[in-house]
């Protein structure tokens, strides 16, 4: 059994994001396990940019700004795995891990899990019809035409409107490929506004809201797909029912954090985020072992991600040092409007960054922190979209002496 | 004519809403912040693009480098520049910031590269 201080398992994102993090704090024994060949994760993928407006003021592609991350990693001589996977992890913080070497054991005093999130398949969302191929979901789409160099198809249609699948329909079709249409189940888009406009609007490319796939045809490849409009219970209504021919099908229906290894643990996941449950270092319910990134919360912007990363490093850094003592334990209540909030929990009443997603779209709305009927904090919004985490920071001194928090959308 | 635009500086998506005809801009609001304004006033009179895309690698540990053009050009030329990656083929190593194409379609950008790309070791 080897030991460490720290492993973090994952090395995209949120895994180089807290490694670097982690060192800058003094913490000299860090390995990471990357699966893959390589480090930077999905970003490796990523080919668009927009990525790092906020970290950096700049906006560069997936690959530089993980590349920024790798480089820290590099200088900093920070351990890594790679080709590398870790196929249990117990509450006792022992990991195994498997490679070509074969077996380790590695006993670590803190495990950061960063493991990212996977994305629903056609199997999850239950279309009926054949089993051809040229169904792809949209993050594999992305990884065999932007890495391996496959196109995957010339007459697409695209079912989801998340962030990938709108970055992958403006790819298609600048490779040659025509959009036939991107589909959406509820009245409103899952990508950021943004997106709308560089990857659909600027190409022409047509976008149904309420609408979704009922069927699938073709024998060993697709021939087309039956379009429905469906009504506001998200129901199809049969008499919209149209054939539209194609030979692929893209899907980009959500994403899911990855909590195998977290569940082997014995972490408590939160059913709303698929995520840990977690308090404002991003501990886990099994103490020591902390989240950060997607595999605790799906984030839409990288920066985000990052940010994250490196908070979590702090409680990382207190938890080794001994310094992470509860100062109480209050559960945070969801209010009206809010799909999910994290923390669950807040044990320390230091600074606290809540993130938060709400459940609809909405004008000249109020984000509300209360303690009872005693109001802490209140921020306004022109605008609130699911599509866009909300993230506010409570300090330790609008935390301090509070009893119960509970967090609502006016 | 009044229309509303979706910024695309930032993800912050801003909806900016602005009055203007064919010789002059009159009003813009809902721009958080200056470069808002400035994507807006581009929108309007010539709308630019980052292009982002790839172009084959020889030799390469991976077999595409990831490309984009260093500074925005007219959306018009988006389509024509992604034709040129079509036809290019690098060499390995390629290093980010390396220029795949000086001055693409002389407008003013180089398509630079935006992943590392080592030689190949066999």
């Amino acid at each position: 059994m080897i030991n460490k201080d720290v492993v973090i398992i994952g090395g995209g994102a949120a895994g180089l994001a807290a490694a670097v993090a982690c060192r800058d704090k003094g913490i000299e024994d860090i390995l990471i396990i990357e699966r893959e060949s390589a480090l930077g994760g999905i970003l490796k993928q990523c080919i668009h940019d927009g990525f790092g407006l906020i970290k950096f003021q700049h906006s560069y592609t997936g690959p530089e700004y993980a590349q920024k991350y790798v480089d820290q990693v590099e200088k900093q001589e920070i351990a890594y795995l790679l080709d590398s996977m870790v196929i249990d992890i117990t509450s006792q913080k022992v990991l195994t891990v498997v490679n070509k070497s074969g077996l380790k054991k590695y006993k670590a005093k803190s495990i950061i899990l960063a493991m990212g999130c996977r994305e629903r398949t056609r199997g999850a969302i239950g279309i009926p019809g054949t089993r051809p191929t040229g169904i792809y979901t949209a993050g594999v789409a992305q990884n065999l035409i932007n890495i391996h160099n496959y196109m995957i198809g010339k007459e697409v249609v695209i079912l989801g409107s998340g962030d990938i699948g709108l970055i992958m329909a403006r790819r298609l079709m600048l490779e040659g490929a025509t959009i036939k249409m991107v589909l959406e189940l509820l009245p409103y888009g899952s990508g950021l506004p943004r997106n709308f406009n560089q990857c659909l609007s600027d190409f022409d490319i047509p976008l149904y809201l309420n609408h979704t796939v009922v069927d699938i045809k073709g024998n060993k490849r697709v021939e087309a797909i039956t379009m429905a409009e469906v009504d506001h219970n998200g129901k199809v209504i049969l008499s919209t029912c149209q054939e539209v021919p194609c030979d692929t099908l893209l899907l980009s229906v959500g994403l899911i954090p990855e909590n195998e290894l977290s569940k082997m643990a014995g972490i408590q996941l939160d059913s709303l985020t698929g995520g840990a449950l977690v308090d404002e270092y991003g501990q886990s319910t099994v103490k020591g072992i902390f989240a950060c990134g997607n595999v605790l919360q799906v984030h839409d912007i990288v920066d985000n991600v990052s940010l994250e990363a490196e908070h979590i490093a702090c409680g990382v850094e207190k938890y080794l040092s001994s310094f992470l003592k509860p100062k109480n334990d209050i559960a945070i209540e969801i209010g009206e409007g809010l799909r999910y909030v994290l923390p669950q929990r807040i044990q320390y009443l230091d600074d606290t960054v809540f993130s938060f997603r709400v459940k609809k779209p909405g004008k000249k709305k109020q984000i509300v922190f209360k303690n009872d009927n005693r109001i802490i904090k209140e921020k306004s919004f022109i605008r609130v979209n699911p599509a866009e985490m909300i993230r506010i920071k409570l300090t330790s001194s609008e935390l301090s002496d509070i009893k119960h928090l509970k967090v609502e959308l006016n | 004519m009044k229309k509303e635009f979706i910024c695309i500086v930032c993800p912050n998506s801003c909806r900016i809403t602005a009055e203007y005809n064919e010789q002059q801009i009159k009003h813009i609001e809902g721009a958080q912040c200056k470069k808002g304004e400035e994507f807006i006033k581009n929108e309007i009179k010539n709308p630019l693009r980052t292009f982002v895309g790839s172009v084959k690698c020889r030799n390469g540990d991976y077999q595409l480098v990831s490309v984009k053009t260093n500074k925005p050009i007219p959306k018009k030329y988006i389509k024509q520049v992604a034709q040129k990656t079509h036809e290019l083929v690098v060499e390995a190593p390629v290093e980010i910031g390396q220029v795949i194409i000086s001055d693409v379609l002389g407008q003013h950008a180089d398509l630079v590269a935006t992943r590392k790309v080592r030689k190949k070791v066999l």
